[in-house]
């Protein structure tokens, strides 16, 4: 257009576009007469097609900062988008690496603790808002190493001074079971393998906080116990269809990775639900083994308080009271039963578990290791002072003889 | 015997309610409770042993004189038993570790037992049990007894163990890392790994690193005394390899113990009351690792009861942070 102008000023062709003040004119070359504006205004219709411009774009707080800064904050951004967190968090996050990249602790580091460290900062965020993140979802998103992840994520706590809350186990639940892909049959989830997601979502939560209860948390990472747990309420939802099938095979058709020791969770969880069993007189009865303990989950967790205080004895004493509690379900028998240690069995039921009341302890006091415990200082260790002369004959054995030195360094030679 | 029986009786009788009352239902008692008076004296090296605890307990101690909710009574009869069979230390190991409280802590105990703070026990007429007045009591009124009991009652009777020690020492002198592993049979170089000589010794079993600068570390030892030992044999080594090595500087750097509470304890409960301490990630370590403030010192604490506590320059700093953390870990042990 600007070819085919001539200025009515001059008359030359010599018309340029230029933007004054972001305005875009049409200007003669030779005079500077101007022959179009830009409008100054718009009008409603157009506002509807304009685009917001967020304020990092719009000013030029991008030229202030330096390139590392900027590539963490994208990589904050993005992180956040992957993870479809709220708009809260990423202000939230990107305020903490912020400040964690000025400090000096983290700005000369190598690019990947730069990398982890924007995953910390996320991870923290949701964290701090009870948003069940765990350490294995971002490290498999950064590749990132999980023994790296850790020391960054302690030390960013430590310097920024965070307060971290701790990670609530139903939140997890829900969020866990979120990607299991159960809830509607497919190619490879048959119908008789579909679950309704409420209820199994439910039933998983309750077996967790018996898990909680009887110490099989505690100390131990959450993902296995919570796959575990999936796998039972699963199970015994509809036990008719679904005993035959096993732990892994469950995996993978929910699309979920097994972790490895998510099978020892299961059994103890299986151990546990069968003491419990051997306390319900309708149970005793029908030989439950820890095949076929599945299918009385629910009744198990129905009356789980009244059974986990039957079933284990406290700490020290016998809890003998307790078993007169809860009379009104079972039957009187079955609580001189508890109470009788000798004869713990049922005579008509084999039982498979020892109905031997066992404390209510971690599985790690229950089976010690046998470790090489290491004898306080005797006596004569005790008397030294630190100042006793050293024999030179104790000194001596320490050192090479000549021909062993020249063995050594013979030896050596080809280094 | 006879007389710790009425020793006793009184103090479980404290244990079971924990108001100020109990001062009542002893002055009830009577004084026949108080005639067998050896157990006040004999009782002093429990309360030379506890003055630890009661050192960092001394601006609380107003409330200590009311306050036994966490008392534990385990170790009484055995401490008592000892005591009024001999005046005298015998060779055991209870003894012996006593021994080594007393010893830290002479200087602690003379202030406690002269300081105004016990008239700030609210006992009005305490008397002072020492060692030197064995054989005459002075008359007690039925308050005396609670002023050996109070440190007492707040100790766990458990005592930490050390595990390992470090130390550093300074040569004094450049070292040549290569001749030192020719000549030396316990000695490992690899400078391509790290750039230090490993030297073992047998007798105190440890390791040390020995930098050509002439500085050493020296870790492995189960007590400070056989830290030094080590320190200076480790250096003989180097001065029969032809250095001139001195033996400067030498420092504990830090401290390691650890014991067993003996119950199980609700880590997710503790992190919750503890939150500005503790730190509890399952996923990271199955401990939980509580930073404590005074002292300065860093405790893993487990699932089975057991804790660690490390990050003391000195052994007292041990005892008085495991002190510290055992009413609070009490706190979790029957929740279900």
């Amino acid at each position: 257009m600007s070819g085919q102008r001539k200025c009515p000023d001059c008359g030359s062709s010599e018309i340029v576009e230029d933007a004054h003040y972001a305005q875009n004119q049409l200007v003669c070359a030779d005079c500077g007469f101007i022959l179009t504006e830009g409008l100054l205004t718009t009008t409603f219709q157009d506002e509807e097609h304009l685009q917001e411009v967020t304020y990092s774009r719009s000013t030029g707080q991008n030229e202030q900062l330096s390139r590392c800064k900027l590539r963490g904050i994208k990589r904050v951004q993005d992180l956040c988008k992957v993870l479809y967190l709220p708009a809260v968090f990423e202000d939230t996050a990107l305020s903490y690496f912020q400040r964690a990249i000025e400090h000096p602790s983290f700005h000369l580091v190598s690019l990947e603790k730069k990398e982890i460290l924007v995953g910390c900062c996320v991870f923290v965020t949701c964290r701090q808002h009870n948003w069940p993140l765990t350490m294995g979802t971002i490290c498999s998103l950064l590749y990132a190493d999980k023994e790296l992840f850790a020391s960054v994520y302690l030390c960013v706590l430590k310097e920024l001074e965070l307060d971290v809350p701790a990670l609530s186990l139903t939140d997890l639940v829900k969020t866990h079971l979120n990607s299991f892909k159960l809830f509607q049959s497919s190619a490879s989830v048959p119908a008789k393998f579909a679950e309704d997601k409420e209820k199994m979502v439910a039933r998983t939560i309750q077996i967790v906080e018996l898990a909680s209860e009887t110490w099989l948390v505690t100390g131990r990472h959450p993902i296995p116990i919570v796959t575990a747990a999936a796998y039972l309420a699963w199970q015994s939802l509809q036990p008719v269809g679904r005993l035959t099938c096993t732990f892994a095979r469950f995996c993978k058709m929910a699309g979920t990775d097994l972790p490895p020791p998510a099978h020892l969770r299961l059994k103890e969880l299986n151990d546990i639900l069968l003491r419990m069993a051997s306390q319900l007189a309708w149970l005793r009865v029908l030989n439950v083994d820890k095949k076929t303990v599945v299918k009385h989950i629910g009744d198990l967790l129905q009356h789980r308080h009244f059974l986990l205080r039957s079933s284990f004895s406290s700490g020290d004493t016998e809890d003998q009271s307790a078993t007169a509690v809860g009379d009104g379900s079972v039957s009187s028998p079955q609580a001189a039963g508890c109470s009788a240690q000798a004869e713990g069995c049922h005579p008509g039921g084999k039982q498979k578990c020892s109905s031997v009341r066992r404390p209510l302890l971690p599985p790690c006091l229950i089976n010690p290791r046998k470790r090489l415990r290491t004898a306080a200082l005797s006596p004569s260790d005790q008397a030294i002072t630190g100042d006793e002369a050293i024999s030179d004959s104790e000194i001596e054995q320490y050192l090479r003889s000549q021909e062993e030195m020249q063995e050594f360094s013979k030896a050596q030679a080809w280094h | 015997m006879q007389d710790v029986s009425y020793w006793i009786r009184p103090v479980v009788r404290f244990s079971q309610y924990c108001l100020s009352p109990t001062i009542d239902d002893l002055s009830s008692a009577g004084p026949q409770l108080y005639t067998p008076m050896s157990p006040f004296d004999t009782d002093l090296p429990i309360q030379a042993a506890q003055s630890a605890s009661f050192d960092s307990h001394l601006d609380q101690s107003k409330e200590l004189s009311t306050d036994f909710s966490s008392v534990d009574l385990s170790f009484l009869p055995d401490d008592l038993n000892q005591e009024n069979g001999e005046q005298t230390h015998s060779e055991d190991g209870h003894e012996v570790q006593r021994e080594q409280y007393r010893s830290q802590l002479t200087e602690q105990d003379s202030g406690f037992l002269n300081d105004s703070n016990l008239s700030q026990l609210s006992y009005g007429d305490a008397t002072q049990p020492s060692p030197e007045t064995s054989g005459a009591c002075p008359p007690l009124t039925p308050m005396t007894p609670i002023t050996p009991m109070t440190p007492v009652s707040e100790s766990s009777g458990i005592v930490p163990q050390l595990q390992n020690i470090v130390s550093t020492v300074n040569l004094a002198c450049k070292l040549d890392l290569k001749n030192i592993a020719l000549h030396a049979r316990n000695a490992e170089y690899n400078p391509k790994r790290f750039a230090a000589v490993i030297m073992r010794i047998r007798e105190p079993r440890t390791t040390a690193l020995i930098f050509s600068s002439g500085k050493m570390v020296c870790t492995g030892a189960k007590s400070e005394e056989q830290s030094r030992l080590a320190a200076r044999k480790y250096a003989r080594v180097v001065q029969k390899l032809g250095f001139p090595a001195k033996f400067l500087d030498f420092k504990i750097q830090n401290m390691v113990g650890s014991c067993d509470v003996r119950f199980p304890i609700r880590l997710e409960g503790l992190v919750l009351t503890h939150q500005q301490f503790s730190s509890y990630e399952p996923e990271l370590f199955p401990g939980l690792i509580y930073r404590m403030v005074k002292p300065r010192i860093v405790l893993l604490i487990f699932v089975s009861g057991k804790v660690v506590l490390t990050g003391a320059k000195e052994r007292s700093e041990i005892y008085e942070a495991f002190e510290n953390i055992y009413p609070i870990l009490k706190g979790f042990k029957k929740a279900s």
